[in-house]
């Protein structure tokens, strides 16, 4: 009995690193912001891109700051070392020549930063017109990466 | 001895040109994304009226516009590099490369229906699939334009190699129909009439409609009722 709760617990211990470890953890962090980012996307697309009369400043504006939000959390630092492969809530799509790619990524991450916060300040003015313009330079800054690090399907 | 004839049709040669505008246009705003991804969709729309107006054309244009014309069989090619072939539209060779280039573009029109960039593009058929597959259908779509780019990179050289080395100009002719070639070979195509081309391009543009509304069923219903119609008045 007494050797047995140190044991489970061990155990438990064990599953747990096994699990959710260092990389799969950074790997299902980033799909997360991923994710949710194209949730926040989606809305601008649709309400200034698609159908234009459903524009609501409101939304626009609470969707612009939870981009720039993700923007500046520091993604980057969810692309350690060995996160190329793995699972998070999928298989990972980083192309492993990402880490001798350091210097563009960081490029590519502060323009992703840049036109994010500018989108931010933006979509305050309510400018439907102006919205959509930053939005397509943010939307080119997301292609930029995805064009130099991710493994096509 | 030579004479000038007309060997390819107007709407062939109105085909040609705008799928060169719009295949830069796709890919354009395909590379630089961004403001100019809403663009892509229809350029693609486009694109694939194109090709089914080719592939109709293919049956009832012109003679050299014909697939039976020029379809590259093997025997043609065999005829082709042993030298003994003889004509005056698409050789063998290049009725290949026109083959496969309907082919690849089909294949990009194809895939990019479904296809979605994670960022603000969604094919019109997006919704008809589910993601997972419409990512490997834009995987097949980056694969298809690579492919795209080196066919149309041969189509480029075997120009300039026709021109510069064979002194055979194959541009002219796509712009203004005519071509010298041997008297015995020369026979005009005739003119293209109006009602043709017009009902062609109808019959594209219903397909595209439909195709990009994704209902193409629901659009051919009343087609359906007319035959139910048709058959219940005993025709």
């Amino acid at each position: 009995m007494k050797i047995k709760l140190p044991l489970a617990l061990a155990l438990t211990t064990v599953t747990t690193v096994a699990l959710s470890g260092e990389v799969e953890e950074q790997i299902r962090f980033r799909q997360s912001a991923y994710s949710f980012l194209s949730w926040n996307t989606g809305k601008i697309k649709s309400q200034v891109v698609d159908h234009p009369d459903t524009f609501n400043k409101d939304q626009i504006t609470a969707a612009a700051n939870a981009i720039a939000a993700i923007a500046n959390s520091g993604l980057i630092n969810l692309y350690g070392p060995g996160t190329d492969k793995g699972i998070g809530w999928k298989q990972s799509r980083l192309r492993p020549e990402f880490f001798e790619k350091q210097d563009e990524a960081k490029e590519l991450d502060a323009t992703f930063i840049k036109e994010a916060n500018e989108l931010a300040k933006v979509a305050a003015t309510g400018d439907a017109g102006a919205i959509k313009a930053q939005f397509g330079k943010v939307g080119a800054s997301c292609k930029g990466c995805h064009d130099l690090i991710r493994i096509r399907e | 001895m030579k004479e000038t004839v007309h060997i390819w049709d107007w709407p062939l040669r109105l085909f040609h040109w705008l799928l060169v505008v719009a295949v830069v246009g796709a890919y354009v705003t395909g590379k630089l994304g961004g403001d100019l991804t809403e663009w892509h969709g229809p350029i693609g729309a486009l694109i694939l009226g194109l090709l089914i107006f080719r592939i109709l054309w293919g049956f009832v244009g012109t003679k050299h516009a014909r697939f039976a014309s020029f379809f590259p069989t093997f025997g043609r090619l065999i005829a082709y590099f042993k030298g003994n072939w003889q004509g005056v539209g698409h050789n063998p060779v290049g009725a290949l490369s026109v083959i496969a280039l309907l082919t690849v573009l089909a294949t990009l029109v194809g895939t990019g229906l479904f296809a979605n960039d994670d960022i603000a593009f969604e094919g019109p058929l997006f919704n008809l699939v589910d993601k997972s597959l419409s990512d490997r259908l834009s995987g097949i779509h980056a694969l298809a334009l690579d492919v795209l780019m080196v066919l149309l990179a041969l189509h480029l050289i075997a120009i300039a190699f026709h021109h510069l080395v064979k002194k055979n100009n194959l541009v002219l002719p796509m712009l203004t129909g005519k071509k010298r070639v041997p008297t015995d070979l020369a026979s005009s195509v005739p003119s293209v009439g109006a009602l043709r081309f017009l009902m062609t391009v109808a019959i594209s543009s219903t397909l595209v409609w439909g195709i990009w509304s994704g209902d193409l069923a629901d659009y051919f219903k009343p087609i359906e009722s007319l035959q139910t119609a048709a058959l219940r008045l005993g025709w």
